[in-house]
């Protein structure tokens, strides 16, 4: 596998290569070679079995990453080839020619994350929340708690206390305290 | 016999022919085609999925995959909790084999956080017997319900039964029936209870017998032979085209299997052979599962003799609530009942997972392959072609 | 398509003659014993902790007060109270339970048409299903969600510390801290019981962050005394602390010296921003420089008070010093402490008794406020025969010697009476003493109490006789032996019991049962008392006494005179975070007394 990448890395600016396990790789290249270098994974390096397309939210950073995952049956290898695009208007060229299932994780990640993929056949149509109208659901920034919390009824009558506060309260309510942090675990 | 006394004769040379171009854009308005809705709550349809058909005739000229009657957002939700919080939350990805969610889960967190090598070897092969359990249940249900697409519901009954006396032994183990939360990043939640491996000898007896039985009642039926070859053929070909999978796969000859390609826990400790047919069809996906069957029955066996009298469950791990896992990312794949079955699991240095991922193979099977195949086919043969590719709506939608 | 292929589905028939194999009594079947059903909760045994709360991924867990469980020491009072519109029976909250009284039972048919009773209190609310033995409980073996083995302290081996005063324990690598650090639950139940409410889970949470100045800003929130007391607390929070019902209780003290140790002084100031202070122009005066005296000190100065410190003695700390022994807690630490909080603008005045030096009335007119923190330092006596002779020592006092550098006498045998933490750090550094003199020890402790009910810290105990100390309670002293002016040794007999049936101080002994422990030199160590000749008797006629024949104070250590505040030993404890936390009250007290609020 390493040679394998290390001959691809020059024609296709690889960067950031991370051998996760012998048989997995993942590489970086820029948003403009990635469909060139999973084609030619597919059609010159046996990549045939398309595992997967995925992407990944990094809101930090303003930029989505998208990964193809593909598969070597006859080396039994994995390689992921990741590429970032900007997370405003994100858009991607589209790889439905390459397999037939490509089409509907464009469509799951057009719906999921609002990134477009101009020419993917039937892209605009919902996947798997038909009639929403909230930020694509995906996205870091859409808050699921909130959005259940606005959305359904909770019954109400539920009340909870926290062990120290409620003991400070009961054994001793004017000592000096600890100024509570805020929890960033949570 | 009785249609020529009727004056009915069901041969399709005799009907008008097709009109339209198969799958081509269709003009409801010229009354020519009708749309059916197959779910999404019908008998026939594997979970909550629907399919939207253009039929003219009995015959469908264009297809349509619905879901999302069952998202729960799960991939987010897991990503909104802690490390070990994930895995009762990832069963409900897929309801027929929910134990291939927990052991990816714990097999992402264990892979990035260094855990892996740490897993006790009793555990690795508690988590062995409950995906064989899971695969042999699930196939308890699906090699008769097959037959139950063509209206043969006896063996489904034999079956489900059966599947009850495995789902007794989960609950013995795990201490649930469907849902078993068993698989726990660092190992597993239980040793064997005492007289485990008995009952269970007792129930693979009971299915030793079934197997023999059920091959009788399907697979020697003039009916089930009539409509299931031929049908639905998935050819070599398409396999890498559409990223068919499992037995799906292995119905056309092509060998694909997650435990010999790439051997994961202790897979390639036990002595077995993948089954393989050639001609594609759902004659040959169900024969291929209903050996499968008599497989899983005997890999059973083996992890039951080869594994550990007794021995840690779990490894020794930082405490639950404050696991951090480095920034990461990778890939980790099993073979379930219906084929490769993956996750895709990304880690951000915090104590939460950035991005949690599914791969089930229903996602390709039951949309990009279900739609195209369903072209041309009558409308009596829809579900059972969409059993036959072992449809499981809610690993699509997750 | 052949014949044979239409004949042989029939086969299928033979199943008519077969028994049926649906269950009779589906409605009573009963679970498996691992089935994870309703909840069930031993009520004694949980402490309220909240954890089970904390891990529920479904946010079905609410902590509620239950009537007839009282909030104390080590319990919240609360109770987990299970919603099940949310729950999916994980059991996550049975496996991380840290005290085992949470579990599933096997029961798992339940018909209400009220949805409301969906919602209960395990072990509280009655249920059939409590008598089920059955149901799912954390598993075996070695199935753990935290850490219950505390992370071993490095320590000097015997014979590296018989015969010297360096400092013991070594402190916390950054790995061994974090690891202790994680073993933590954050339930904050140890915060009620530490005299000064620190914010225990809190700095605990900054070292697994690896923010070592945020654990120092919240250790300096409650306790100005961190290297002090990361070495020698009491740590009463330890005795409660959750994580001690499974396994060993988390190290807080360890790791509090951890935090403070990992800061340099340098950069105090700054981490805990007290470069510049505001003043206020009020003046408040201070006697003693103990840990009562100092933490009322450091924080009425970041209060804005000018605050003058009178100390008899010619260094700081007050028994922390001249009392604990520096294999304990070395001076360095102290200073360290200390110079921070003078740094501050703290004044202190060094050999000014007062009540001699200069009249506490005098302060009283001088500053707008004082606060007495003086110490127990007057030694008891048993007053046995014999104590009045010259080589019969109060611990104390030696102690004090040993710390200002003064020769004392050594002889090869001494016997110390006393079975607390002072009577083993007299015996502790007797037998370092001898070390270096004789290259042999030979001092033996005795106490009224047997080894069960001895006073002092096991470890203590432990630890003196690796030194090759001998530790032997359980005897009562009757007289010293005196042969020529010189002491020979101790009668003692054997102690029976220490107090009456109404509670009172009446030792019981058998008479018959004696022993002799050989001696050049008694050492008495049986508890001290305070000296108040300070305070003149016109001030004192305006005090009112309290319990035990202290002076009453009230919530803010307000005596009945309302500019004079006092705290520390003569008033709680004793022990140094007790004095801590008066001395923090007290400022606040002051405060309010001359600001309002
Ligand atoms: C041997 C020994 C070991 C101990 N070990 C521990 C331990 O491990 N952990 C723990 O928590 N506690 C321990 N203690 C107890 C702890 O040291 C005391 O509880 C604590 O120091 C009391 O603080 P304080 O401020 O009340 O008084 P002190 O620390 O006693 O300070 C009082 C100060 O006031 C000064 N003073 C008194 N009268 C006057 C006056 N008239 N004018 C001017 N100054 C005056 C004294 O010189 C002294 O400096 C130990 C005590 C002893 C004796
Ligand atoms: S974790 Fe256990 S001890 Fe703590 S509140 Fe819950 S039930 Fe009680
Ligand atoms: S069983 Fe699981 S879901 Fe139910 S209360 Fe416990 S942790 Fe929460």
């Amino acid at each position: 596998m390493k040679d394998l990448i290390e001959k691809l890395t020059e024609d296709f600016k690889i960067s950031d290569v991370v051998y996760q396990r012998p048989d997995l790789a993942f590489v970086t290249v820029p948003k403009g070679v990635a469909i060139s270098l999973v084609t030619e994974l597919r059609d010159f390096e046996g990549f045939s079995h398309f595992v997967m397309m995925s992407c990944v939210d990094w809101i930090e950073e303003g930029k989505f990453q998208l990964l193809y995952l593909l598969h070597n049956p006859k080396t039994k290898t994995d390689v992921g080839v990741k590429t970032f695009i900007d997370r405003e208007n994100a858009e991607m060229a589209s790889a439905h020619h390459l397999w037939k299932q490509v089409w509907t994780y464009q469509r799951e990640l057009k719906e999921a994350f609002g990134i477009d993929f101009p020419g993917s056949p039937r892209v605009d149509e919902n996947f798997v929340v038909e009639g929403w109208t909230e930020m694509p659901h995906m996205r870091r920034d859409f808050n699921t708690k909130e959005y259940s919390q606005n959305t359904y009824f909770p019954r109400p009558g539920r009340e909870t206390n926290d062990p120290a506060e409620y003991m400070r309260k009961k054994l001793y309510p004017n000592e000096p305290i600890t100024a509570k942090k805020q929890d960033n675990d949570k | 016999m009785i249609n020529k006394f009727l004056g009915f004769e069901p041969d399709k040379d005799k009907l008008p022919s097709l009109t339209a171009k198969i799958g081509d854009d269709i003009d409801l308005s010229s009354h020519k085609y009708q749309k059916i809705w197959l779910g999404p709550n019908h008998p026939g349809v594997t979970g909550n999925m629907a399919v939207e058909l253009w039929v003219q005739g009995n015959t469908v000229v264009k297809a349509k995959t619905h879901v999302g009657y069952l998202h729960r957002g799960f991939e987010k939700l897991i990503e909104r909790r802690l490390f070990v919080q994930g895995f009762p939350t990832s069963i409900r990805m897929c309801v027929a084999e929910p134990d291939t969610n927990e052991y990816l889960i714990a097999t992402c967190t264990e892979q990035l956080s260094g855990y892996d090598k740490a897993v006790p070897e009793m555990a690795k092969w508690l988590r062995m017997l409950s995906l064989e359990m899971a695969r042999l249940q699930g196939l308890l249900r699906g090699v008769p319900g097959q037959g139950g697409t063509f209206a043969l519901g006896l063996g489904v009954q034999w079956g489900v039964y059966l599947r009850d006396l495995i789902l007794d032994r989960f609950e013995e183990l795990t201490g649930a029936r469907v849902y078993h939360m068993y698989i726990i990043p660092g190992g597993v939640r239980g040793l064997l209870p005492d007289g485990f491996k008995e009952r269970m000898e007792d129930n693979l007896r009971d299915i030793d017998d079934f197997i023999i039985r059920i091959r009788k009642l399907m697979f020697h039926n003039s009916v089930f032979k009539k409509r299931a070859k031929g049908l639905a053929r998935i050819t070599p070909d398409m396999v890498d085209k559409y990223g068919i999978v499992g037995t799906n796969a292995r119905g056309c000859g092509v060998k694909r299997d997650v435990r010999k390609d790439h051997p994961y826990l202790h897979y390639d400790q036990l002595d077995f052979d993948p089954p393989t047919d050639t001609d594609g069809d759902i004659y040959a996906r169900t024969w291929v599962r209903w050996q499968e069957l008599i497989q899983t029955v005997d890999l059973i066996r083996q992890i039951m003799a080869k594994m550990p009298e007794k021995g840690d469950i779990k490894a020794e791990m930082p405490n639950v609530l404050h696991w951090k896992i480095p920034k990461g990312e990778t890939y980790v794949r099993l073979e379930s009942g219906r084929g490769e079955y993956g996750m895709y699991y990304v880690t951000d240095g915090s104590a939460k997972p950035r991005r949690v991922n599914l791969r089930g193979p229903s996602y390709t099977h039951a949309i990009a392959l279900l739609e195209d195949m369903l072209v041309g086919a009558d409308v009596a043969d829809v579900h059972a072609i969409m059993v036959s590719l072992q449809t499981c709506p809610p690993e699509i939608e997750r | 398509m052949s014949l044979k292929d239409i004949l042989t589905p029939f086969t299928a028939w033979s199943k008519v003659v077969k028994e049926p194999v649906t269950i009779k009594d589906p409605l009573n079947r009963e679970a498996a014993p691992r089935y994870r059903g309703f909840h069930d909760n031993d009520i004694d045994t949980c402490i309220g902790c909240g954890t089970c709360e904390a891990i529920c991924e479904n946010e079905a867990i609410d902590l509620v007060p239950v009537d007839g469980i009282e909030t104390k020491d080590g319990d919240s009072g609360l109770r987990p109270k299970i919603d099940y519109g949310r729950c999916c029976w994980c059991a996550l909250c049975v496996d991380i339970c840290t005290t085992n009284s949470l579990r599933l039972t096997n029961a798992y048919k339940w018909v209400d048409t009220d949805p409301d009773n969906f919602r209960f209190v395990p072990g509280v609310d009655e249920k059939d299903w409590y008598k089920r033995e059955e149901g799912w409980r954390k598993p075996e073996p070695n199935y753990e969600f935290y850490g219950l083995k505390r992370v071993e302290m490095g320590e000097l081996h015997p014979e590296e510390r018989e015969d010297s005063f360096v400092e013991m324990i070594k402190g916390y690598s950054k790995e061994q801290a974090e690891a202790e650090a994680d073993r933590c639950v954050e339930c904050g139940i140890c915060t009620a019981t530490c005299p000064a409410h620190m914010g225990i889970p809190e700095y605990i949470k900054a070292i697994r962050n690896d923010d070592l100045e945020e654990g120092l800003r919240i250790l300096y929130d409650t306790n100005p005394l961190p290297e002090i007391c990361g070495r020698i607390c009491t740590h009463k929070c330890e005795t409660v602390c959750t994580i001690g019902h499974k396994g060993d209780p988390l190290s807080i003290r360890w790791l509090k010296r951890y935090i403070a140790d990992q800061n340099p002084s340098e950069k105090y100031k700054k981490i805990l921003e007290t470069d510049i202070l505001k003043k206020n122009g009020k003046k408040v005066a201070i006697i003693g420089s103990g840990p009562a005296g100092l933490s009322a000190a450091h924080y009425l100065v970041l209060l804005g008070y000018e605050v003058e410190i009178f100390e008899k003695l010619e260094k700081a700390g007050g028994m922390m010093r001249y009392g604990i022994p520096e294999y304990r807690l070395p001076y360095d630490q102290i200073d360290k402490d200390v110079n921070y909080i003078l740094s501050l603008g703290v004044k202190i005045h060094y050999n000014v008794t007062v009540g001699k030096d200069i009249t506490l009335k005098k302060l009283g007119e001088d500053f707008d406020a004082v606060f007495a923190g003086t110490g127990l330092h007057l030694g008891r006596s048993t007053r046995i025969e014999g104590t009045d002779h010259e080589n019969v020592y109060q611990s104390i006092e030696l102690l004090r010697k040993i710390t200002q550098g003064e020769e004392i006498y050594v002889p090869e045998k001494i016997v110390v009476i006393g079975g607390g933490n002072v009577a083993m750090d007299i015996t502790r550094s007797l037998a370092r003493l001898q070390n270096q003199k004789y290259g042999k020890v030979q001092v033996i402790a005795t106490s009224l109490e047997t080894e069960e009910k001895m006073p002092a810290d096991r470890e203590e105990v432990i630890e003196a006789r690796e030194e090759k100390a001998i530790v032997n309670p359980g005897w009562s002293p009757q007289r010293i032996e005196i042969v020529d002016g010189k002491i020979k040794g101790l009668h003692v007999v054997q102690c029976l019991s220490l107090f009456d049936e109404t509670g009172n101080f009446n030792p019981q002994c058998n008479m018959e049962n004696k022993n002799f422990f050989e001696a050049d030199m008694i050492v008495e160590s049986i508890g001290q008392g305070m000296d108040v000749s300070y305070i003149s008797e016109d001030i004192k006629e305006h005090l009112e006494l309290g319990p035990r024949g202290r002076f009453r104070v009230n919530d803010y250590f307000q005596t009945s005179l309302p500019w004079l505040f006092m705290g520390g030993d003569t008033i709680q404890g004793p022990d140094v975070i007790h004095g801590i936390a008066n001395g923090h009250k007290a400022a606040l007290g002051i405060d309010k007394f001359l600001i309002g609020e």
